[in-house]
């Protein structure tokens, strides 16, 4: 059935977290920014929160929170986990983007320690964040040499006894500096191609293995950006993801990488356009208290017409990171799906932001005013996991394969 | 509860337009274009039943997105006269309904000078009935149906009280078809001006229905908008599909251009065009039927846009070709923009609700069409 309401539970949760994002988060936005992080204090706050904002992050078997409210199932008996998240992401996104990107709890890397781990590998790495203070996971694929092209990776593995020796340079790495545990994608042997793909979960402290710079970014300057390093550094076999026979069929570590952005990029699409309608919402709201009092609207039918364009690509995009949520639980193939809607959000998203500098006019620089960190911030929503180019390919070599699908 | 799933009757409804859309409308493009849409396709049409059967406007949605899929200029061509008895059902009481709204029907709106409020076509009181005098144009079917709906001013009454809609049957005297308009696309349809010279109506056909008169004018053209968007959709999918293929088989330099990035990342824009455009008609579909139009007005600006923008790279990616009448991309760029102007534009309803949002509410007062008149 064609439907996009939110389910009462939807409505209610998503309403909460907006308060939270209004109340909580916002407040600290532009003092973090500036400071470049976000108080441990405040953090530890949020992550006692954690159950009300996660979609089930940290499955609940492991001692997470579980879906909580994501975990409800449609009349067919579909999970809704993907499109809870979004629900709930987007209006975080609209509060802080850096407050969500540096929320305790596995991040990114959760989802191929949930996808490709053993039994034993998720109640060990999921099990970290039972423990009090703050915990974090991450996924270290990006290096200085290869990025969006994940399959020329060169942090090199090598078996040695009962470990691997791990070589190479990580970087742009999401909390990578205070993270318990990083995912680690390296290879065997370049030549070998995906079948040499090998994920590892790396923690902190083991020999070798240390923090480089943090990056000084344009924006989301409040989230912690680090470079890792690896150097001979040892990692028990007991540490490669999904164990050695789960690489025996070839392509699984390749596959492991991937197969987070099918959850992931629709996630991004929204956090986006969480910031795009914070920015939309801040210059409409400009325009309503600074100019329309002086001259009635059809004086600013330009202005007028730009908002509400904006706010229909708002909605558009927004569908669009529904759709391959849908997709996602209703165990649908949605590759192309997740790469159209990341692909559309950053480039409407970062539209949006640049119209609401533009729309409040010399005010709209001043950092007091919110839009010039969010015209910052927006940028790297077409960059991270996976630039708007990379989109188009994903979405380009699937439509010239398969037949058109509607 | 967000779900893009279609159900099992939707699917097979969809099935049913996509075969009669691939059958009878895409190879006969160009001669429905030439000649219109001949009385025999006209009966087929009829037999499928999808014309006045009732279906909620998600499944609508679906219908006139495989119907302009075929082609554009006959989705409307074989719609309009039902949206037309439609559009009479929806402004007469009960007792009008069963017996003025059926056959073809057209509706005649816009004029070519009209005030800045309400109509220049007149209607004058005569007896029992109203005498209508005045010139409509862009209708669609004008003078070659059933029956007209026409829109006069009341003759010594303003404001809303002084829009009057009367159903002018078929060979009423006074009641002539003018010029057929020429036009930059959707040919088949055939859309006429209307002269009215003293047309005595009946009481009885004059439409006063029940409840608030202008809120049920608004239900009626929130639908043609929606309607119309979702055409733009099959329009933006046939363009896209188009360029989709042609770019596999064409080759240069060696190889398809397709696997150039610039047009391969043109066919991926293209693709995000038609999608997002589509979810935002469903999206409207499910709001108009609960009675919020709202979302319509933005589904119909964004498909506006997005056709556009889709058309034209489809004509672009055929290069040379894409401008030559041997192939139809040339034809859906045209149409497109036709299409947009074949329901109430987009851009003043925007601007409108722009001013709800803004916390100033600009008055749209009366009707007009001084003002980016439309076909109907």
């Amino acid at each position: 059935m064609i439907d996009f309401e939110l389910t009462p539970q939807q409505a209610r949760v998503k309403e909460m977290i907006h308060q939270f994002a209004r109340h909580v988060v916002r407040p600290i936005s532009l003092q973090a920014d500036r400071e470049h992080r976000i108080p441990d204090e405040f953090l530890l706050k949020l992550s006692n929160m954690r159950a009300m904002m996660s979609a089930g992050e940290v499955p609940d078997e492991y001692g997470g929170e579980g879906g909580g409210a994501g975990e409800a199932k449609d009349n067919k008996g579909s999970s809704q986990k993907n499109r809870f998240a979004l629900i709930g992401g987007e209006e975080m996104a609209w509060g802080d983007i850096s407050v969500l990107m540096s929320l305790p709890g596995p991040g990114l890397g959760g989802p191929p320690v949930q996808f490709t781990g053993t039994a034993e590998q998720k109640e060990r790495f999921f099990g970290v964040f039972k423990q009090p203070g703050l915990h974090w996971g991450a996924y270290g694929l990006t290096e200085p040499g290869a990025g969006s092209d994940v399959a020329g990776i060169r942090t090199s593995c090598k078996k040695d006894g009962k470990h691997w020796i791990l070589n190479g340079r990580k970087c742009f790495i999401t909390n990578g500096g205070r993270a318990d545990w990083v995912v680690i994608f390296a290879t065997m042997d370049p030549a070998m191609g995906r079948a040499g793909h090998r994920a590892f979960v790396v923690e902190r402290g083991t020999p070798g293995f240390s923090c480089g710079k943090i990056e000084d970014k344009m924006g989301i300057r409040a989230s912690e950006t680090a470079e890792l390093v690896l150097e001979d550094c040892r990692v028990p076999e007991e540490n490669l993801l999904g164990g050695e026979a789960h690489y025996e069929r070839g392509k699984e570590g390749f596959m492991a990488a991937m197969k987070t952005f099918d959850s992931s990029r629709p996630m991004v699409g929204v956090l986006g356009l969480g910031i795009a309608r914070a920015a939309y919402e801040y210059a409409r709201d400009f325009v309503k208290e600074n100019y329309m009092l002086a001259r009635a609207l059809p004086r600013y039918t330009q202005l007028a017409q730009t908002l509400a364009g904006d706010k229909r690509l708002l909605d558009a995009a927004r569908l669009m990171c529904w759709r391959a949520a849908w997709m996602a639980d209703e165990g649908l193939p949605n590759a192309k799906e997740a790469s159209m809607a990341k692909a559309y959000a950053a480039r409407a998203a970062m539209k949006i932001c640049s119209d609401a500098v533009q729309i409040m006019g010399a005010h709209g620089l001043e950092q007091h005013q919110f839009v010039e960190k969010w015209y910052r911030d927006i940028k790297v929503f077409d960059i991270f996991e996976g630039t708007g180019q990379i989109q188009r390919i994903v979405i380009s070599k699937r439509i010239l394969r398969d037949p058109p699908n509607f | 509860m967000i779900s893009f799933g279609l159900e099992e009757d939707q699917q097979i409804i969809q099935e049913t337009v996509r075969k009669f859309a691939g059958e009878e409308l895409r190879p006969k493009m160009r001669e429905l274009e030439r000649s219109g849409v001949p009385d025999a396709l006209r009966r087929r049409f009829d037999e499928t039943g999808l014309g006045l059967e009732e279906v909620d406007l998600p499944t609508a949605v679906l219908v006139h997105e495989e119907l302009a899929f075929g082609d554009p200029g006959a989705a409307v061509a074989l719609s309009a006269p039902y949206d037309g008895a439609r559009a009479i059902a929806i402004l007469a009481d009960d007792s009008q309904k069963d017996r003025l709204a059926n056959g073809t029907v057209a509706v005649c709106w816009s004029e070519r000078k009209a005030p800045l409020e309400g109509f220049s076509t007149v209607a004058r009181r005569v007896g029992g009935g109203w005498a209508l005098t005045g010139r409509k144009a862009f209708v669609v079917g004008g003078g070659h149906v059933d029956r007209h709906l026409v829109f006069a001013q009341l003759e010594g009454a303003e404001g809303w009280d002084g829009i009057g809609a009367f159903v002018v049957d078929k060979g009423s005297p006074g009641l002539k078809a003018g010029e057929k308009h020429a036009l930059l696309g959707l040919e088949a349809v055939g859309a006429y001006e209307v002269h009215l010279e003293g047309c005595v109506v009946e009481d009885v056909n004059r439409l006063t229905g029940t409840g608030e008169f202008h809120e049920r004018v608004e239900r009626l053209f929130a639908r043609t908008m929606l309607v119309n968007a979702a055409r733009q959709v099959g329009l933006a999918r046939a363009a896209y599909e188009f360029a989709l293929q042609y770019t596999q088989e064409r080759k240069a330099f060696g190889k398809p251009v397709a696997h150039f990035q610039s047009i391969a990342f043109t066919l991926a824009d293209m693709a995000m065009d038609v999608e997002a455009a589509r979810w935002m008609v469903w999206r409207a579909a499910t709001q108009l039927d609960k009675g919020s139009w709202a979302s319509t007005v933005a589904a119909a600006a964004h498909a506006n846009e997005a056709a556009w923008r889709v058309a034209d790279n489809g004509v672009q990616l055929l290069g040379g070709a894409g401008y030559v009448r041997d192939y139809p991309v040339e034809k859906w760029l045209r149409d497109t923009k036709a299409l947009a102007l074949f329901a109430p534009p987009s851009e003043i309803a925007e601007l409108a609700l722009a001013g709800v949002e803004l916390g100033q509410p600009v008055s749209t007062g009366l009707p007009s069409s001084a003002i980016q008149p439309f076909f109907t």
